[in-house]
């Protein structure tokens, strides 16, 4: 699979270094060094994966992330030298789906590009029923009244994973290996900022949850669809 | 006109008054002889004018003698006692205060008015009486001088018509007696004369021998029997006493006995109104003083109110300044001190926070270099087997070194964290044992290939708890990795236990040990029990700081323990409940030796750690 990864950063010799790294795994990187010039060379490449950098010229991370979120859903992954939680949860919630925080090692970081791109792979035809909503797994869609209700690939695999087992409660760590692809233990609040993003699209009133339910101390599961 | 002449005699009297004056006022048979024995020496004449001199400065101090060192007593006994059992409402205390010295107020007020009013009625009924009294005497005397009796039959009728006729005048109250003068040697003496049985008791002697020597008018306050008979508590009177010579007859005395009941009912009277007034004034007030010490006291208590907001955070508190009294300037000083506190605070928070902003920035500058050199390091590792063997060799070791300094790195942004207040504790609901099991999966392959192994005690059953995972689990590595290092060879003791309030791990390895001072030394920041000696697992040794300062964070205890070749133990102690304390840690901290040294008593009490033998150290600022 040949996967074009848009690598924004400032940090001109990190930037070309992780460009050595994914050409070795067959990637083909394309470069942007400004935040202000981040979405234009986002249009241009229309990569299948961005690689961005928090700390920017020009302008935000968190602010370029809400930009390219709001026209595509194309996977985001920061890369942070702040795993302080408030950075880590406003990347989140500003749109990305994963991090990968500095110091990386080549293999993290090919390891988190590898998992996003996989998630891209072509899937049964599904049709899925949760509360009131209809999930078309293969033509990535989901339906409330008819009405069209966006969402990116990662929210969409997450609330497909959990539609697919009502009955089952998941753990955060079973989400992260499920929907993120993760076998040893991540970030879990990974999982949690995704499902406050997910509920906010999804749910009639986020405060009060239908659709994905916590379940205290254990993790979370679909609603029974009740009203 | 004897009896007109007698009158400034019978003003000699007067000295008299104050005692009389007594007796009106409290019957006291103990000052009862005392007025009956004075007016005998009351006969100066230059006291002409000392009856409403001396009246007056004694009489008030005589009765409120009795009542007002009691009245100081009391307040000396309660003022000792008051402020401690009062001292924690100024309030109650000012009108505590108001009450003793407005019921002393009104002791020398209300004592004040009574004996004068005492006084004043008195020496009225005093004037009246001993005017008709003379007026008596005298229609008496010239009835008798102008009478043509002759024989002592008929002197006697005559006499004893006078005397009734002398009683009825004088209204139902009025005795009248009729004595013959015992020095009286000439004449027939007729029977003498009691209105009614009895009085002639109420004649002292010394009244008798004034009136039987001397020509005029005496008289003396006497307790006379109330009116109804025998029944109920004598009433104040006045006994007057003047010679009476009778034709034929001889010399005689004549005795008028007149009640005082209706001016001791009016001074009752008056003292049950003053009485009534001085409690309703007293009443009124304490409240008066409730309020008015409400007054100072609320704004104070406001101030009190603000403070304790103010320490509790509220920087933004602050009193109302209205008004231009001493309160206003307290709230403008208050004011400003709180103005002065906010500036500061918010100037060392945003000291505090520049330091985080710092801390986080050189972490960003740092981390993004070392990214670059770690990939480019990684790279050239993962082609090492094509380079020459020394270059090979460079790889490794900048590769291995570059681990290490990353663990170096990451501790020191953990520490300043720490150290800018930045740490929180992200706690769920976790269970413990699971956790334990976890981290020593993982730490057994180190402990193998150190030659040792861990031996781990913990329950069945899940233990619960709520922790911030990845911060206890970093603390059961840092203590578990710290084991294997020092185990020599000898398995490690890992212990799990609870209680209902707390969860415990003790780590417990049998090699070299290390000393009381050494272990006091062992959370140190870069501290080494012997700097000599390499470090083989490669630690920061910034691990043991960081565990102590988690354990703190989750208002735990981290406690060390080591003696020389026996070993040392560590013990983590959590609360089960975030925020909740507790006072005991479910495990002693050396639970292996104390099994087998008798040295070491039982330990269950933290509290008691630090007063034990040498070797015993306490970290952790929460107890």
């Amino acid at each position: 699979m040949k996967g074009r990864v848009l690598v924004i950063d400032d940090d001109t010799a990190l930037a070309e270094m992780i460009g050595i790294v994914l050409r070795a795994e067959g990637l083909e990187p394309v470069f942007c060094e400004r935040g202000d010039r981040a979405l234009a060379a986002f249009r241009e490449s229309s990569p299948d994966l961005v690689l961005l950098d928090l700390m920017l010229p020009g302008k935000d991370g968190i602010e370029v992330c809400r930009e390219i979120r709001a026209e595509s859903g194309v996977p985001i992954v920061m890369l942070t030298a702040k795993s302080d939680t408030v950075d880590v949860v406003q990347g989140l919630e500003s749109g990305a789906d994963d991090y990968v925080p500095k110091p990386f090692k080549p293999k993290e970081l090919v390891a988190r590009v590898r998992a996003r791109l996989r998630s891209r792979a072509e899937p049964e035809p599904e049709r899925l029923e949760i509360g009131d909503l209809s999930i078309d797994v293969a033509g990535h869609s989901v339906v409330r009244n008819g009405e069209q209700i966006s969402l990116t690939p990662l929210e969409f695999d997450l609330l497909v994973a959990l539609a697919r087992k009502p009955w089952q409660v998941f753990s955060r760590e079973l989400l992260l290996a499920n929907v993120w692809g993760y076998r040893h233990s991540a970030d879990t609040r990974l999982v949690n900022v995704h499902v406050q993003r997910l509920r906010a699209k999804i749910e009639r009133d986020p405060e009060n949850p239908e659709i994905i339910l916590t379940v205290r101390g254990v993790g979370y599961r679909a609603g029974s669809g009740a009203q | 006109m004897p009896s007109r002449n007698n009158a400034p005699d019978a003003r000699n009297n007067a000295p008299d008054a104050p005692n009389a004056a007594d007796e009106v006022t409290a019957p006291d048979p103990a000052s009862s002889p005392d007025a009956r024995s004075t007016p005998a020496a009351a006969s100066s004449p230059d006291a002409l004018n000392t009856p409403a001199a001396a009246s007056s400065p004694d009489a008030p101090s005589t009765p409120a003698a009795p009542t007002l060192p009691a009245a100081i007593t009391l307040t000396q006994a309660l003022a000792r006692r008051w402020p401690p059992r009062l001292g924690g409402s100024l309030q109650l205390r000012v009108v505590a205060i108001t009450f003793l010295l407005s019921v002393i107020a009104m002791m020398l007020v209300g004592g004040y008015l009574s004996s004068a009013v005492r006084d004043g009625l008195f020496s009225d009924r005093r004037d009246q009486i001993l005017e008709e009294t003379a007026r008596g005497f005298e229609s008496m005397q010239t009835s008798l001088d102008s009478a043509t009796a002759t024989t002592a039959a008929e002197t006697q009728q005559l006499v004893w018509d006078l005397m009734r006729g002398l009683r009825i005048s004088g209204g139902a109250d009025r005795d009248v007696m009729l004595l013959r003068n015992p020095k009286a040697t000439a004449g027939v003496p007729i029977i003498d004369y009691t209105s009614r049985p009895g009085r002639t008791d109420l004649i002292t002697d010394e009244l008798r021998e004034d009136v039987s020597t001397e020509s005029g008018q005496f008289w003396q306050s006497i307790q006379v029997p109330p009116r109804n008979g025998a029944s109920g508590d004598p009433v104040p009177g006045m006994i007057v006493g003047s010679q009476l010579n009778i034709p034929i007859a001889g010399a005689y005395e004549l005795y008028i006995v007149e009640s005082l009941e209706n001016e001791q009912n009016t001074l009752d009277l008056v003292q049950r109104v003053l009485l009534a007034g001085g409690v309703v004034l007293i009443g009124a007030l304490m409240i008066i003083a409730w309020f008015s010490a409400r007054q100072v006291v609320r704004p104070v208590q406001n101030a009190s109110a603000i403070a304790a907001r103010l320490a509790a955070g509220q920087l933004t508190e602050r009193m109302t300044e209205k008004g231009a009294h001493e309160l206003t300037q307290l709230a403008r000083s208050f004011n400003e001190m709180a103005m002065s506190l906010q500036e500061q605070i918010t100037q060392l928070e945003e000291l505090s926070r520049l330091q985080r902003r710092f801390v986080s920035d050189v972490s960003h500058e740092l981390r993004t270099p070392l990214t670059t050199i770690r990939m480019a390091a990684e790279v050239m590792y993962a082609s090492r087997d094509s380079f020459p063997p020394a270059l090979a060799r460079s790889a490794e070791l900048l590769s291995t070194q570059l681990d290490r300094f990353e663990a170096l790195l990451a501790d020191l942004l953990e520490i300043s964290r720490f150290d800018a207040g930045a740490a929180e504790l992200d706690a769920e609901n976790a269970d413990v044992t699971v956790l334990l099991q976890r981290v020593t999966d993982l730490m057994e392959p180190l402990a193998e290939s150190k030659g040792t192994h861990l031996r781990i005690d913990k329950p069945q059953e899940p233990i619960r708890a709520d922790i911030d995972v990845r911060r206890v689990e970093r603390i059961l590595r840092n203590l578990i990795s710290n084991a294997i290092e020092h185990a020599e060879d000898q398995p490690i003791d890992v212990f799990l236990a609870a209680d209902e309030n707390a969860v415990a791990v003790v780590v417990q390895d049998h090699g070299v040990g290390m000393t009381a001072e050494e272990a006091a030394h062992v959370f140190d920041r870069f501290w080494r029990a012997d700097p000599a000696r390499a470090r083989t697992t490669g630690g920061t040794g910034l691990g043991l700081s960081i565990s102590s300062e988690d354990a703190n964070l989750h208002g735990g205890w981290l406690h060390a323990w080591g003696r020389v070749g026996e070993g040392s133990s560590f013990r983590l102690t959590l609360p089960r409940r975030a925020g909740r304390s507790f006072e005991v840690s479910p495990l002693p901290l050396t639970p292996e030796i104390e099994k087998e040294d008798d040295g070491v008593p039982e330990i269950t009490d933290p509290a008691a750690v630090p007063r034990l033998a040498e070797g015993w150290l306490e970290v952790g600022d929460d107890e």
